[in-house]
């Protein structure tokens, strides 16, 4: 099969003009766990040109439920190696950039990305990755705990911040609940509103699209 | 009237999505609180509030779309036609 057929389907969806708008983005994936593995995969399918994998973690028995990246071979790797390996064979087109980074007072954002994602597991770096940002940038933030979760799009400066609108929360103690079935759901709307911000119709500008799995309900917040 | 709006895993503990009460004249939110709780048959207090009354991380608390924390606390007023939202968000990723 022609690679030129790679994206046929979806461009039958959304077609041509959408899909360059797609092939010329660069989105900075922080964090490789539950959603950021699952969403870069989605984003190096549907053909965003440049990805930045931004973990500092290793593979471990645990993430296996979930962490759909990764497979017992990869136990004690790197996850952004494991996770560009495999991203370039899923699409050889794209250019993938791993950082092997904690996302912390020293995070420097790359200049030439698009948006970024926010696929964190914790408030502490969620808070640095928005400071670290350029005004003006698109964050697509996303978040879980057990069969729960929220995907919220913000612009830095321009809209409320993540530190405002999360102020009080306090991280979990422990290993945070989850299901690898939430966690592949809310990656799978993080990158469709990815692609909406991409194609300058983002649907979840400040306001939350809260998802419980546990009855199978959506509702939406506005901040 | 007062909307009240609860989210994730607070709606699921109270099998409610909204509730509206009639406003009342200078009332903060710690007042509003225990007035929605005697409306409800699910007692939920304590997922909030510890035994000092104080509040407990976890649930974000918003009068039309401001985080009570950068408002005046448990103090904010509530004025007809607010609405007031309850969501203890996901952390993990």
């Amino acid at each position: 099969m022609s690679v030129d057929r790679r994206y046929s389907r979806q461009i039958l969806h959304w077609g041509d003009a959408k899909q360059q708008q797609i092939e010329q983005s660069t989105v900075l994936v922080a964090g490789l766990g539950g959603l950021g593995g699952t969403l870069c995969q989605l984003l190096a399918r549907a053909g965003v040109g440049k990805l930045y994998l931004v973990d500092d973690g290793r593979v471990d028995w645990p993430d296996l439920n979930r962490q759909t990246l990764y497979t017992e071979q990869d136990i004690g790797q790197l996850k952004v190696d494991c996770a560009s390996r495999l991203l370039q064979q899923i699409n050889s087109q794209i250019t993938i950039v791993p950082i092997v980074q904690r996302i912390d007072s020293t995070f420097s954002c790359p200049a030439d990305i698009t948006l970024a994602a926010d696929c964190l597991d914790n408030y502490s770096s969620r808070f640095q990755l928005e400071k670290g940002i350029p005004d003006g940038l698109f964050l697509v933030h996303g978040a879980i705990e057990r069969d729960q979760g929220q995907v919220l799009t913000l612009r830095k400066s321009l809209s409320q911040p993540l530190h405002e609108l999360f102020a009080g929360i306090e991280q979990p103690q422990g290993d945070i609940p989850v299901t690898g079935a939430a966690a592949t759901v809310i990656s799978a709307l993080m990158a469709n509103e990815i692609y909406q911000v991409i194609f300058g119709t983002p649907e979840l500008l400040n306001r939350f699209l809260i998802i419980g799995l546990g009855d199978l309900h959506l509702s939406f917040l506005g901040v | 009237m007062v909307r009240i709006e609860f989210y994730s895993l607070l709606r699921l503990l109270l099998k409610q999505e909204k509730l509206e009460l009639q406003a009342v004249t200078d009332e903060t939110i710690n007042q509003l609180l225990q007035r929605v709780q005697k409306q409800l048959p699910t007692p939920f207090l304590h997922k909030l509030l510890d035994g000092q009354g104080a509040l407990i991380p976890g649930t974000i608390i918003m009068v039309n779309r401001r985080n009570i924390l950068h408002l005046d606390e448990l103090k904010t007023r509530v004025s007809d036609g607010d609405t007031i939202a309850f969501f203890p968000p996901g952390a993990g990723g």
